[in-house]
């Protein structure tokens, strides 16, 4: 259980090392982060310049202030003793055998019998990790594999040898699990475990085939990213992201623990040019650019590298696939002339190699599918990218071109690799027959139960699910999870089903965002008709149905993951209470767009407020500090940060691991149901017109010093009258309502803006906020 | 009538506001710890004290509740003081030293202490809950922010970056050199505070030059030329002295400094207000009977450079005889304390430099400014 490890230590205060003891601390375990010595005179030098790189990391690697001040840094040569303090030790320091040795060894001497000690080590093998060391340390040793970066990268994977205690491994693995939010995949111990194994073998084929067919980098990109469902960024892309100067360090580190036989030595090759790009300084976007570059000297052209003669040329537009083939795999490889002779060239070697480490690697085709799915963010994984091809038919192909077929697939023999039986989903064993694909317990996932249930209300936009124990999940079902009219209704439907029949509602899905917010591309459509009348009944309906979550006779519980904004923020503000993610970027983004929250944003972001104990009492400092957060459009890095600004209550709970979040919220919203009563509807003191006045002249400093836009100003003005009461005195008290009908007059005013519709328009054409 | 005296002057030091040494320090206790040890130093009798008068600029939070009765009750004065906060934002602890004067010679009190103290850190600007009245901040510009001021005097004078940023560097190389000498050693108060004692200056910068300053972005305007480095920072502090009858001060043997000869209160548009020091201190040095040319000794407060050059031009002040301890761009400007700083400051160097008047003045937000001739005894 996560109790059972209070204390971690890391050694080695690398990228991997520190993003680590980030992670450590972003779950509220305290680290000791240890490095060498380098300087005499401040000892501590190495491990300290590492933690304040991570407190400006970007993405933050720290969730909040808070957990930055759970690592303490130390050095290997003062404080390695203080390991007995410790539960659980990852070793993280360079890939040198000899030093990995060295440092057990002094580990040996001070660490307490029973504390796990892990290697992240990605590319020597357990086995010789322990080699020489007493009975008792191989019993606690294991291997656990982070990726890059640590906090963000779900994939954990974890080896245990032969000597390793079955009980210890799997006490570290339900902590990074449940602790630190990873995904534990178990790999046995070979050369690169699953996801770099299978990796680095992709990456090399598609540039190899790119050069041996002759491809451009966007029509490789082109065919390898979306029609793939891997990285959007396509291969190419990936490796500008990840430094062109770490492949050659992943082949001679695979290639010195490989079997001899191994495919991958086969195709192993240096390129000549890129060997020349990482000599030049070419690693990529850290670098001076890499396959792709942006040309600052031409006006911030973009331009690409051109494969065969090394000269920059301005980026050309990526080639159309045709829309069969950007949906269907199988029309992909099939595509005649050189981009279909290259999808093929791609998948056929690495989906053969993938399967071919079975049983060699893995046992299990799920492990590596999840492996690269976290590890790479394949939206599919190997297995299941040669169901999609199918298995006969990859398996054909394969022959067709004298080439050997892995085992798995000829063991499936024609049949998929995952099947849905009785509403479970099965996966192919090595016995031949299908398993359950079994999720680690406690995880309740929507898409699991999908498998087997039908919704008990849909509409266009979204669903209502039986999840089980007398909960149901309001799901969402829109392009980007995004908020309309249906939206509404289907809330407006759910209340008296799920008052008669369930204890309690979350609102959850599992889509990569919680919701983008209202629909924008609507809102524009209607303003451009100018129905008005439409546009104010979008409005109006959303605060009804908002309200009527709020005061149903059941409690509601949000959870989001990914990205909660606007509308969707609103939703969540209406909740009873909220189980987040940890990675819930949370925000009231309205103002950006030149509109005000108009969902009763901001009637629950001053209840919120106006209850914090920090603030001093009066009118204005909760209405400056929600105006401050809704003016500026702030989001939320972390769902630790969205408590800091409000945007969840301090009482609200976090998940650390996205697959636990449904059980979770589940769990609260059980809790809740017991003797659950409505809230009582809030009532307000707020400044009036002295406290808009102030607000304003804050807005035309901004303005005065640059950092405020014309439009910004009566966007803030508007949000100014809602906040501040309008009309009302001082002494007068505001209802929730009065505060309702605000909203819909200001948000109905600035629609009719130009300069707000030129702000939707911009936002909808180029994702970025029109700063006019 | 009775002349009134400054008889004992101490302050804390200053610090930065949200990241210095006193920001975690309540203003209460800062200003009684100020206060206790001016009467040690003095051997001032408190039961004699009439009463204690504190101007604060923002005097709500933990400077609310009538905080200079509190102040004295922290500080063991006896309950026999009275206490009274006055506020004149800036010019808050000048008045209180006016006000001591006037009730001295009125016959209505021998001794005084007049304080004042702003923790910028505990307590913001404009407080927590700034309310201004809508019609007049629509007809006028009683509002504007502080640091449009200065612009706006800045563009009037046709006062450049260049010379605004000398200005500055002059006043940290003054301060430097004040704080290297020793020089402010005696006026400070060492304050307890949890992280240990406290007992020098936080807010100089020494190693100011007209470089790094000419790199600061407009702290106000994207077009301005003020910044940061040519306003004095936002600061913590307390400062107070003892205002008592001459006749009383010579009986008691207290360290009489000077004498008050002349007071003086203006008012200007609020949206020059910087240029508040040049009438009231014409309006104190007619009172007095002298002219600019026989001051000796000149503190001009530092709220920006450009609104000091403007005073400086206007009045046609000898810029050798202003701020020779460096002011408060180096040093801090916590709003009411910055009175009785620089009142305790310009009786002090009459004395150290031998001079017969010096005048110290102040501009104050909304549009007034504040001045005070002493004399020599």
């Amino acid at each position: 259980m996560p109790e059972a490890i209070k204390k971690v230590c890391v050694i080695g205060a690398g990228t991997m090392g520190a993003g680590i003891a980030a992670q450590v601390a972003n779950a509220g375990v305290p680290v000791l982060l240890l490095d060498i010595v380098r300087d005499p005179a401040n000892r501590n030098a190495v491990a300290q310049g590492a933690l304040e790189r991570l407190r400006k990391a970007e993405p933050a690697a720290f969730m909040s202030k808070r957990a930055a001040k759970l690592v303490e840094v130390g050095n290997i040569e003062d404080d390695l003793a203080r390991v007995g303090e410790c539960d659980w030790v990852i070793e993280a320091i360079v890939e040198r055998l000899d030093l990995k040795h060295a440092l057990y060894e002094k580990l040996e001497a001070v660490r307490r019998p029973g504390t796990a000690v892990s290697s992240n080590t990605s590319t020597i093998p357990l086995e010789q990790l322990v080699a020489g060391r007493s009975e008792g340390f191989a019993r606690d040793f294991l291997i656990t594999h982070f990726f890059n970066p640590p906090r963000y990268m779900r994939l954990l994977e974890v080896v245990a040898g032969p000597a390793s205690d079955a009980a210890l491994v799997a006490k570290v693995s339900d902590f990074a699990d449940r602790a630190l939010g990873k995904t534990v995949v178990r790999a046995k111990d070979t050369p690169g475990f699953l996801a770099n194994r299978v990796g680095t073998f992709w990456i090399q084929q598609a540039i190899n085939a790119a050069l041996d067919l002759g491809l451009t980098v966007e029509e490789a990109d082109a065919v390898v990213g979306k029609p793939m469902g891997v990285p959007k960024t396509g291969v190419f892309g990936l490796v500008d992201l990840v430094g062109i100067d770490l492949m050659p360090h992943l082949k001679a580190s695979l290639t010195a623990t490989l079997p001899a036989d191994d495919a991958y030595r086969a195709i192993a090759v240096d390129h000549p040019l890129i060997t020349k790009m990482i000599a030049d300084g070419y690693t990529g976007r850290k670098g001076k650019g890499g396959f792709y570059r942006l040309n600052r000297e031409a006006g911030k052209r973009k331009e690409t590298i051109d494969l065969v003669s090394g000269e920059y040329r301005p980026a050309a537009k990526p080639p159309t696939i045709p829309g069969a083939a950007l949906k269907d795999l199988r029309a992909l490889v099939g595509l005649s002339g050189k981009l279909g002779a290259y999808a093929w060239a791609v998948l056929g070697p690495t989906l053969s190699y993938a399967a071919s480490l079975v049983p060699q690697a893995s046992d299990d085709i799920v492990a590596i599918d999840v492996a690269m799915k976290l590890g790479y963010n394949w939206k599919f994984g190997p297995f299941e990218l040669i169901d999609k091809l199918g298995t006969a038919q990859f398996a054909e192909r394969l022959k067709a071109e004298g080439k050997p077929v892995p085992a798995i697939v000829e063991l499936a023999a024609g049949r998929p690799f995952y099947r849905v039986e009785g509403g479970k989903r099965q996966a192919l064993g090595l016995d031949g027959e299908y398993h359950d694909v079994a999720r680690p317990e406690g995880v309740v996932l929507l898409e699991d139960i999908k498998l087997s249930a039908k919704p008990l209300l849909k509409t266009a936009s979204a669903a209502l699910w039986d999840v089980g124990d007398g909960v149901a999940a309001l799901e969402f079902t829109g392009k980007m999870n995004a908020l309309d009219g249906e939206v509404m209704k289907l809330i407006g439907q759910a209340i008296p089903l799920v008052a008669e029949k369930f204890k309690g509602l979350v609102i959850y899905n599992e889509g990569s965002h919680f919701s983008a917010g209202a629909n924008l591309g609507l809102a524009l459509f209607a303003m451009n008709i100018a129905a008005w009348g439409e546009i104010e009944k979008l409005v109006a309906g959303g605060q009804q149905a908002l309200k009527a979550l709020k005061y149903a006779p059941f409690p509601v519980v949000g959870a989001p993951s990914g990205m909660a904004l606007g509308g969707g923020c609103e939703v969540l503000l209406h909740c009873d209470a909220i189980q987040a993610h940890a990675e819930s970027y949370i925000g009231l983004v309205e103002c950006g767009v030149g509109l005000v929250p108009g969902w009763g944003g901001n009637g629950e972001m001053l209840d919120r407020w106006r209850q914090n104990p920090a603030l001093p009492k009066g009118p204005m400092p909760a209405v400056a500090k929600v105006f401050e957060t809704v003016s500026t459009a702030t989001v939320s890095k972390s769902a630790a940060e969205a408590i800091e600004h409000g945007f969840l209550r301090p009482t609200d709970q976090v998940t650390m691991n996205r697959d636990r979040l449904l059980a979770d919220a589940k769990a609260r919203a059980l809790a809740l149901a017991e003797g659950y009563r409505p809230p009582e509807p809030p009532v307000f003191r707020l400044p009036g017109a002295g406290g808009k006045t102030a607000l304003d002249m804050a807005v035309q400093g901004f303005r005065a010093r640059g950092l405020a836009t014309p439009h910004d100003e009566v966007v803030s003005g508007a949000l100014a009258r809602i906040l501040t009461g309008g009309d009302a005195d001082l002494i007068d008290t505001v209802t929730e309502d009065d505060l309702l009908a605000a909203e819909r007059r200001e948000f109905t005013s600035l629609v009719r803006n130009p300069a707000t519709q030129a702000r939707i328009e911009h936002m909808l054409k180029t994702g970025k906020p029109l700063r006019n | 009538m009775p002349n009134a005296v400054i008889a004992g002057y101490a302050r804390s030091p200053f610090h930065l506001a949200g990241k210095g040494a006193l920001a975690r320090t309540r203003p209460d206790d800062l200003a009684a710890a100020v206060i206790k040890e001016l009467v040690q130093r003095t051997g001032l009798a408190s039961d004699a004290i009439e009463d204690l008068i504190v101007g604060c600029a923002f005097p709500e939070g933990e400077q609310g509740f009538n905080v200079a009765r509190l102040i004295g009750l922290i500080a063991g004065l006896p309950r026999s003081v009275g206490g009274m906060t006055v506020n004149r934002f800036c010019g808050s602890s000048m008045s209180a030293i006016h006000h001591a004067v006037g009730q001295i010679a009125a016959g209505s009190g021998e001794v005084f202490i007049a304080a004042g103290v702003e923790s910028m850190s505990r307590v913001p600007m404009m407080g927590f809950n700034p309310l201004p009245n809508p019609a007049l901040a629509k007809a006028s510009q009683a509002y504007i922010g502080m640091g449009d001021t200065a612009e706006n005097l800045a563009s009037h004078y046709g006062l450049s970056r260049e010379t605004q940023e000398a200005f500055a560097v002059a006043s940290q190389h003054k301060a430097a050199a004040a704080i290297a000498a020793g020089k402010l050693k005696d006026e400070i108060v060492p304050i307890e505070t949890k992280a240990g004692v406290v007992d020098t200056d936080g807010c100089p910068r020494p190693g100011t030059t007209a470089e790094a300053l000419a790199s600061l972005k407009p702290a106000f305007s994207a077009t301005g030329t003020v910044t940061a480095g040519t306003s004095s920072p936002l600061t913590d502090g307390a400062s107070a002295v003892i205002v008592a009858s001459e006749d009383y001060a010579r009986a008691h043997g207290l360290p009489i400094l000077a004498r008050i000869k002349s007071m003086a209160i203006s008012g200007c548009a609020p949206e020059i207000m910087g240029i508040g020091p040049v009438e009231s201190s014409r309006k104190a040095l007619a009172r007095a009977g002298i002219s600019v040319a026989d001051l000796d000794v000149i503190e001009l407060n530092e709220a920006f450079a450009s609104q000091a050059l403007a005073c400086i031009a206007d009045l046609g002040l000898d810029t050798a005889k202003i701020n020779l301890d460096g002011g408060a761009i180096a040093l801090g400007h916590p709003l009411g304390a910055t009175g009785a700083r620089i009142m305790g400051k310009a009786a002090s160097l009459l004395q150290r430099t031998g001079g017969k008047y010096a005048l110290a003045t102040q501009c104050i937000g909304g549009g007034q400014g504040i001045a005070t001739v002493l004399e020599a005894i």
